[in-house]
This record gives C-alpha cells, sequence and structure tokens, in this order.
C-alpha cells in the first residue's frame, strides 16, 4: 500500500493548495450547486402547499401517522454520525490518517443534523406552534413534557448540533488565520479575520487549543452514541410491536456509523474531483475508509440479524408477525432490497482492486446509503400497518409525491449547504495535515538514522 | 526604560528550540524568558511546550464547573417544572419520573460542559485579540517565530543570538 | 413553585398510577369520587352505526367525504369494526361480528407519555384529555396507541367545502369547538355532557345518580347495549356489570381468567399492555357455543 500522503509536500504548498479550492473549483461544483438548488426549490414548494393545505395531502392517514418523513429524519441523523467517529474517535486514536477528510465530514455531520431538524419541523401538523416543545418560561406557565422521547430527541440534537458546530469552529480557527494572511482583500478577508479571533499561533493559544480540542472530541463521543439511542428510543421506548425491541439503541447507534462511513465515500470522492485535492484525499486513505465502512457494515448486519432472531425467538406473536409481514407483506421488495444493499453490498469493498476504484465505490456507497435510508422505512413504516390492531391492517398507505418530494428536495439541501461551506471555509484542514506530513517525514528521518522508530 | 518588540522567524523548530535554550539559559536585562517570549508556529508541536518550560493550562475546570453546573440545571429545572408546574399525570408514571430526567440530565451535562470549555478556551487563549504588533503571515504558512519583549538597551544583545542561529528574517519595533 | 414544595410531597410526585395508588379516592392528588365507565354488550350490538352517527352529531366531527374516507382519513371517534369468520365460505355462515371501537380511556394511556408538548393528560375523573390549543401534531400519542383510536385532523375541516353543508352547520353543537388542521382529536366520552351533569350535581349538592349523563352513542343505542356510568359508584349500571364480570380496573391478568370454567363474558382488550382500559366488552354468545 502506497503512502497516505506525500511526505515531501511543502507547506507553502499546501497552503497554496487548499486555498485554490475556496477560489477556482473544477465547473462540476457549479452544475452541483445548481441542482441542488433546483431539487432544494421541489421541496420548499411542496412543503409550502403541506403547510396549506394540512398533513392529508402527503398522503398519510389515520393509523399510519409516521410515513417518510420520520424515515429521512433517522436517515439523516445517522448520516451525522460518522463525522463524529473520524475527528473525535479517530483524534483520540492518533489515526492521523482523517487529518485530510475530517474536516469535510465534520461538516457533513453539521448538515445532516440541520437537514434532521426540517423534517421534525415538516412533520409537525401545527408547524407554526412548534416552540410548544421548546422549554423556556413562559407566561403560560406550562412546560413541554418531559417523558417524551421526541422531547429527547430536540434536547440532543441541539445538543449534539450546537457541540459539533463548536467543534468544527474551534477545529478550524487556525486554518481561518491562514486564509485571513493569505487570501486577497475583500469581504472574504474581513469574514476570515473575523473568525479567525486573532489566531497568531502562540504556544499559549496552541496549549489550550490542544486541551479544548481533546476535551470536546472526548464529550462529543458519548454524545454521538446517545443521540442515535435516543432516537432508537422513539421507538424502543414505545409499544408497538416491531418497535419495542431492546437492542434498537446499538443497532441504531450501528447503522447510523455505517451509512455516515458510506456518505464519507460519497463527498471524498466528489470533492477529491471537484477541488482537486488528489493530493490530500489519496487512495491509501479512501482504502482505509473502505476498510473501516466494511467492518462496521459487519456490526450493522450482525446486528440486523439479532434483531430478527430476538424477534423470532422471543414468542411475541405480534412481533414476530409484523416480521413476517415486512418479509412477504406489501413492502417485501423494500425489506428485501434493504438486506441485500446493506449486508451482501458491501462484501464488494472485500475486493482488494476494488477499493480504490473510484467509479465502483462510488456506486457502492451509494447502494449502501440507499440501503440504509430503506432500512429506516422498513423500521417505521410496516409497524404501522400491521400493528396491534387488526382493524390497521385493513388500511393501505403509499405515501404521496408530496411526501417523496420533500425528501428529494431535502437531498438538494444537503447539497447546497455542503457545496457552499466547501467553497467558504478550507475543506481539508491546512494545519492538521502540515503536522501529518511533519511528523510522518520526522518518523521517516529516524528510521533512516537508524535510531528507535516514533508511533 | 521603554520596551520594543522583536519577531524573528526560523526555518523549523530545532533551530527555533536552540534559540530559546540560549535566550533561557543567558541573563539579559530586562529580559524574563518565561514572560518575555511567545513561540509561534503554523503546527501545534508538543515539543514547544517542552522546551519553552512549563506552562499551566487550566480549561479543564471550566469543562468541570461547566458539566456539573449543566447538568444540575437540567435536573432541578425539570424535576422542578414537573413538579410545580405541571403537576399533570402521565401515562401512570410519576409525576416526576427518573428515567427521563436522568437522560436530559446527560445530555445538559454535555451542552453544559462543551459550551463552558469552549468558552474557557476563550479566557484562556486570550481570544479573540488583536494581533501582536510584529506580526508575520509566514507564521502560519511554514515558518517559527520567536516575538520577544526587551529592553531597548539589551535588543543588540538579542539581535545577536537570533543572527547566530540564522534567523530568516528579523523585524523590530521601533523604540517608544 | 419551591424546592421546599418539592421536598414536602416527594411521596406523591413518586406515586404511580393506577398500581401504586391506595386506591380512590385515598390518592391525594386525585381525591376524585368518580371514575368514568363504560361496557359495551357484543351481543346485543347489532352493528347499525347509530352510535357513530350519534357521535358525529355530538361531537362536531367533520364528514370528509368518500375520497378522503377511502384514503383512511376519516374522523370516526366511534368506529363498527366488522370481523368476519375464517372458514373461507363465500357468505360466512354466522355473517360479521361487529366490534364498536371508541377510546379506551386507559388508566394508564401509553398515548400521554410520549407526547412532546403534553397535550394529552389523565384527568381527575380518569379520562384521558386532549388539549387541542396545545397540540402540535406530533402524531406520536396515535403511534404508539395500541388501539388507533386517535383521529388526525389531516386537513382544516371547518374550511373545507362538503364537510358541513349548508344547513347542516346548524346543526354543531355548541358545547364543544370544531378543530382546526393539525390537531389531534379522539373519543371524550361526551366531555360536555359529563361535565354538565357533575356541575348540575354540584348545585344541587348531591352526588351523581347513574343516569345523569348519557354519552351521544349510549342514548342511540337501539339495543342498550352501550352502559356508562360512574365505575366507583357501587349502584351504577355500569359498575354492577364490571363486578357481576369480575373484571377488576386495576389487573393486567383478570383472576377469572386463570379459573378454569369460566364463563363469564367481560373482557377487555389488550389488558396484557397494563394501559388498564376503561371500557369493558361482554363477548358475543355464538350459536354454536350454545
Amino acid at each position: 500500500m502506497g503512502k497516505d500522503i506525500r511526505e515531501d509536500i511543502a507547506w507553502a504548498h499546501i497552503n497554496q493548495d487548499v486555498l485554490k479550492s475556496l477560489e477556482n473549483p473544477r465547473p462540476l461544483f457549479w452544475v452541483i450547486v445548481f441542482v441542488a438548488l433546483m431539487m432544494f426549490g421541489v421541496g420548499v414548494g411542496c412543503e409550502v402547499y403541506q403547510y396549506q393545505m394540512g398533513m392529508g395531502v402527503a398522503g398519510l392517514n389515520n393509523p399510519n401517522v409516521w410515513g417518510l418523513y420520520i424515515a429521512t429524519f433517522i436517515f439523516w441523523i445517522g448520516m451525522s454520525h460518522s463525522g463524529t467517529l473520524l475527528s473525535a474517535i479517530l483524534h483520540l486514536m492518533h489515526a492521523d490518517w482523517r487529518k485530510p477528510i475530517y474536516r469535510f465530514a465534520e461538516a457533513m455531520t453539521t448538515f445532516s443534523l440541520m437537514t434532521a431538524g426540517l423534517f421534525v419541523m415538516v412533520h409537525l401538523g401545527r408547524l407554526w406552534q412548534f416552540y410548544y416543545a421548546v422549554p423556556y418560561p413562559n407566561e403560560r406557565w406550562t412546560w413541554p413534557n418531559f417523558q417524551s422521547p421526541l422531547l429527547w430527541d430536540a434536547m440532543a440534537i441541539f445538543t449534539y448540533l450546537s457541540s459539533s458546530v463548536i467543534f468544527l469552529y474551534v477545529g478550524s480557527i487556525p486554518d481561518f488565520a491562514i486564509c485571513r494572511d493569505n487570501i486577497h482583500p475583500g469581504w472574504r478577508k474581513n469574514l476570515y479575520t473575523l473568525l479567525a479571533l486573532g489566531w497568531e499561533g502562540t504556544d499559549r493559544q496552541w496549549r489550550n487549543f490542544r486541551v479544548t480540542y481533546l476535551t470536546v472530541a472526548c464529550f462529543l463521543i458519548p454524545l454521538a452514541v446517545s443521540v442515535h439511542s435516543i432516537v432508537a428510543s422513539d421507538f424502543a421506548m414505545s409499544q408497538q410491536p416491531g418497535w419495542h425491541v431492546t437492542s434498537f439503541p446499538p443497532y441504531f447507534v450501528a447503522g447510523a456509523l455505517y451509512s455516515g462511513c458510506a456518505a464519507i465515500i460519497t463527498l471524498f470522492i466528489i470533492l477529491r474531483y471537484v477541488f482537486k485535492f488528489e493530493e490530500y484525499m489519496t487512495m491509501p486513505i479512501l482504502k482505509k475508509t473502505v476498510r473501516l465502512t466494511f467492518a462496521i457494515a459487519m456490526v450493522w448486519t450482525y446486528l440486523n440479524l439479532i434483531e430478527f432472531a430476538s424477534v423470532w425467538y422471543s414468542h411475541d406473536e405480534v412481533a414476530k408477525a409484523v416480521l413476517i409481514d415486512k418479509a412477504t407483506g406489501r413492502f417485501a421488495p423494500f425489506w428485501w432490497a434493504m438486506n441485500f444493499c446493506g449486508s451482501v453490498v458491501p462484501f464488494t469493498m472485500m475486493v482488494k482492486r476494488w477499493q480504490t476504484s473510484i467509479p465502483i465505490m462510488f456506486a457502492v456507497s451509494l447502494l449502501l446509503n440507499l440501503g440504509m435510508w430503506l432500512e429506516r422505512w422498513m423500521i417505521v413504516t410496516p409497524t404501522f400497518s400491521h400493528g396491534y390492531y387488526p382493524w390497521t391492517m385493513d388500511t393501505h398507505y403509499w405515501p404521496s409525491l408530496v411526501q417523496w418530494g420533500i425528501v428529494f428536495g431535502s437531498f438538494g439541501w444537503f447539497t447546497l449547504l455542503f457545496m457552499v461551506f466547501c467553497k467558504i471555509v478550507p475543506s481539508v484542514s491546512m494545519y492538521e495535515v502540515k503536522e501529518m506530513v511533519y511528523h510522518r517525514s520526522l518518523a521517516t528521518k529516524k528510521a533512516e538514522l537508524g535510531l528507535e522508530g516514533g508511533h | 526604560m521603554s520596551k520594543r518588540h522583536m519577531l524573528a522567524l526560523y526555518n523549523n523548530f530545532d533551530e527555533a528550540e536552540a534559540v530559546v535554550r540560549e535566550l533561557r539559559n543567558s541573563e539579559i536585562k530586562g529580559f524574563n524568558a518565561a514572560d518575555d517570549l511567545v513561540v509561534k508556529s503554523p503546527i501545534e508541536h508538543p515539543e514547544v511546550e517542552e522546551f519553552l518550560g512549563h506552562k499551566p493550562v487550566n480549561v479543564q475546570w471550566f469543562t468541570l464547573i461547566g458539566a456539573l453546573s449543566g447538568g444540575l440545571l437540567a435536573f432541578f429545572l425539570i424535576a422542578g417544572s414537573q413538579a410545580n408546574f405541571y403537576s399533570q399525570m402521565k401515562g401512570g408514571k410519576p409525576i416526576v419520573p427518573f428515567p427521563p430526567d436522568f437522560v436530559l440530565t446527560y445530555e445538559m451535562f454535555i451542552l453544559g460542559g462543551v459550551y463552558i470549555t469552549v468558552l474557557g478556551f476563550l479566557i484562556c487563549a486570550g481570544l479573540p485579540a488583536r494581533r501582536s504588533p510584529l506580526y508575520s503571515a509566514k507564521v502560519s504558512t511554514d515558518q517559527i517565530g520567536l516575538l520577544v519583549r526587551v529592553d531597548d538597551n539589551s535588543a543588540a544583545t538579542l539581535r545577536s543570538i537570533f543572527t547566530k542561529h540564522q534567523a530568516l528574517e528579523i523585524q523590530e519595533e521601533a523604540g517608544k | 413553585m419551591s424546592v421546599s414544595n418539592l421536598l414536602e410531597n416527594w411521596s406523591k410526585f413518586r406515586h404511580t398510577h393506577p398500581v401504586g395508588d391506595k386506591g380512590h379516592p385515598d390518592w391525594e392528588a386525585y381525591p376524585s369520587e368518580i371514575k368514568w365507565a363504560m361496557s359495551i354488550d357484543l351481543d346485543a350490538c347489532t352493528g347499525c352505526n347509530a352510535c357513530s352517527v350519534a357521535c358525529y352529531a355530538e361531537n362536531n366531527l367533520p364528514v370528509v367525504g368518500k375520497e378522503k374516507y377511502s384514503h383512511g382519513q376519516a374522523m370516526h371517534w366511534m368506529r363498527i369494526e366488522r370481523y368476519w369468520d375464517e372458514d373461507k365460505r363465500e357468505v360466512p355462515n354466522q355473517g360479521a361480528q361487529f366490534l364498536p371501537m371508541l377510546c379506551q380511556q386507559c388508566e394508564a394511556a401509553p398515548c400521554e407519555t410520549v407526547c412532546p408538548v403534553g397535550a394529552t393528560n389523565h384527568t381527575e375523573d380518569g379520562l384521558n384529555s386532549q388539549i387541542y390549543n396545545r397540540c402540535i401534531g406530533s402524531r406520536y400519542c396515535s403511534a404508539n396507541c395500541p388501539y388507533k383510536v386517535r383521529y388526525f385532523n389531516w386537513y382544516d375541516y371547518p374550511t373545507t367545502e362538503n364537510v358541513w353543508p349548508a344547513p347542516m352547520e346548524q346543526q354543531l353543537n355548541p358545547d364543544l369547538t370544531v378543530r382546526g388542521k393539525g390537531v389531534m382529536e379522539k373519543c371524550t366520552f361526551c366531555k360536555q355532557r359529563t361535565y354538565t351533569a357533575r356541575n348540575n350535581a354540584k348545585t344541587e349538592g348531591r352526588k351523581i345518580h347513574d343516569g345523569d349523563v348519557q354519552t351521544a352513542c349510549q342514548q342511540a343505542c337501539p339495543t342498550n347495549a352501550i352502559s356508562f356510568g360512574n365505575l366507583f359508584d357501587p349502584e351504577s349500571r355500569v359498575a354492577k356489570q364490571w363486578e357481576q364480570q369480575q373484571v377488576e380496573l386495576i389487573k393486567e391478568e383478570q383472576e377469572k381468567d386463570v379459573k378454569p370454567g369460566n364463563n363469564l363474558r367481560g373482557y377487555r382488550i389488550f389488558e396484557e399492555l397494563r394501559p388498564y382500559p376503561s371500557v369493558m366488552y361482554l363477548e358475543r354468545v355464538r350459536e354454536s357455543d350454545v
């Protein structure tokens, strides 16, 4: 396997290369932004219509009160988890190959959380009263119901979103200083000057920076796990068959890391091309990410099978009926597609030659995410049409075009935010790539001198 | 006696380290290495702390206070609102049920911890700040900067030390 | 509001209902003498839908029309379900069996804990209330309801054409509201009627008698299959029926059900999930059993 990064890249060269990404990306960038804008427009149109008419236009009905909105909400929440995996967990483990790719993964965390937050809003029947769920002292002397898993969700997402924005920002301060020093005068220079907070790289700043970054990373790991466990609690804490499953929290967390890693591969490939990052987002790093994704895919497969097995052997007839309905009922094609995409497709990642093949990995990562989206849908929907009460089994539910339109639009919204971010904030962390290059060349030198190699 | 700032730029950490060691060992009038010397670097380099001598980091105290107060605030806010404003039975559960309250306490523990840690970072690192009088953009690219504050009389001594170790550039602030 | 208040009443705040309670009306938080309950005799039920129609009229339920009904967006608080014997015959010899389904007014309702804004609560007269003004339409309550008896306002029905075509808006009940889009609603055991009855009794300085209040469905039932009243009043018809059928409110499994050879017809739906429903059904006597 080749080196993760060339060790003889000059530091000044790193600055130039990354700063270039802020100035002139390939034309494909503008195409992506335009398409994303159009997609977002579709979503906005659907939401305006739904807001005017009522939730009925989403095609939901009385036993089937939750649909694609909740499924897609979980999907976006899940996608956010890998940013934390790369930036916090691998940071604590001193895996320095994460350094060129963690910044965009963290941005992905932030923006997918924001997208998930939108779905909470889109899902509400009375969007204009959403602030009833916010705990703040008010003249009505009423508070939200702290017993509701939905409220834990709101709190967890708020904590996670604000913490990861802070983490992303703190980690970017030294890079903002680089931008401030190098970019031509204009509104951008003013913006970077403001964001850099007067960072100069003094020993005092670095010393406190290191401790802060480590502390926030330590907080983010349990936080990320708790966020998706709480999302799982929305289902596991309820009484419904197919939802009331003890293994849901770890299952959801594994699924979250899985879809997040797949999304990182997709975005890796896009950014690498669009911003000409071939020197930094190298094939060996892609290979490592692919292997990590494969490992997580197997964890997910295991937990998925565990869920089926525990239902099957539980003697809970109702839950078993839901499982059988998933495998043989109206949703069977989607359920089998989910299992295929989630558990079979990742085996292509075992082929060494394919691990570094851009077209294959691009297609595979998209398929994995399709599988994970289907997984969320298959968790939410079949329980409604095959619940405890036999009356529900007569109802037929299929999401309307409005629902599909908003789901479609959310991908545009995410892509738009992400692409605009990468154009404004350096999506490769310059100072950390310098660290990586520096430490690796030191280690090489030491090895050449025949001394004891560093770590 | 008026003081002035001087900034010397070096190519790598080894040269900068040699200068710092010499400055710490030499007795220069009106210059104290612990207070008047700042090392600026483009990357975080743990060895800087070693050759610069131990300097305390206090961010973790902010973390402790932030996390504890976040958790306590959450629990008392939630239990208090349930018991006082909202004494209303739901689903046969106790009015102040522990498991959900602990979930929220946990979240607010982390929220408080993160917020106050970052506040602590800004306070401890002295940010946001105006940039120091002598600043070179090269420090954010690839050079190591040594910023010193020294009596006008001793400036020449320092300059000679800087030059001895192959400083790439020496900037000096005019004496006031 | 104070910590001392919290500490003083700690044991009250940590009380669970109904299993941890000492029993009505001992519990301080709910010193009520009323527990509304119902019993429905399926043997008497003919499936005529009169109860459902009465409910539409009494509770201002929107008539959503054929198309929305076929989309499953109907608002029937009281619905008649039909179940057919699965004996593979084209015309089942016993015909359909009917089950009038309405909110079971659980004592420990699964819908209450999950509402993010606390729009649904347990009331002191033993009902499961719904505060329309507070509802934000997350629909979690319906997702967690085992009976699926909560109905969501998918559209703004009061402004929709032909929901109450003129002059039908003249028959809207002034004692309760019409609900706008985006809120959840469900059977209230005709709360407007029970409250009037309680107020009248209070004015007259007496306790509620059996027969002071009838729900709309009960009133309309031609076969008298539905009885409704105060379960805590031993003289009421409903209490007598519960007693006679040996169905107890605070049990997730009735003693009679574990005894062999019991011929009692009373049962509650999904008792084993521990919602402690307030509606008892009397099983239909099948011809084949007789």
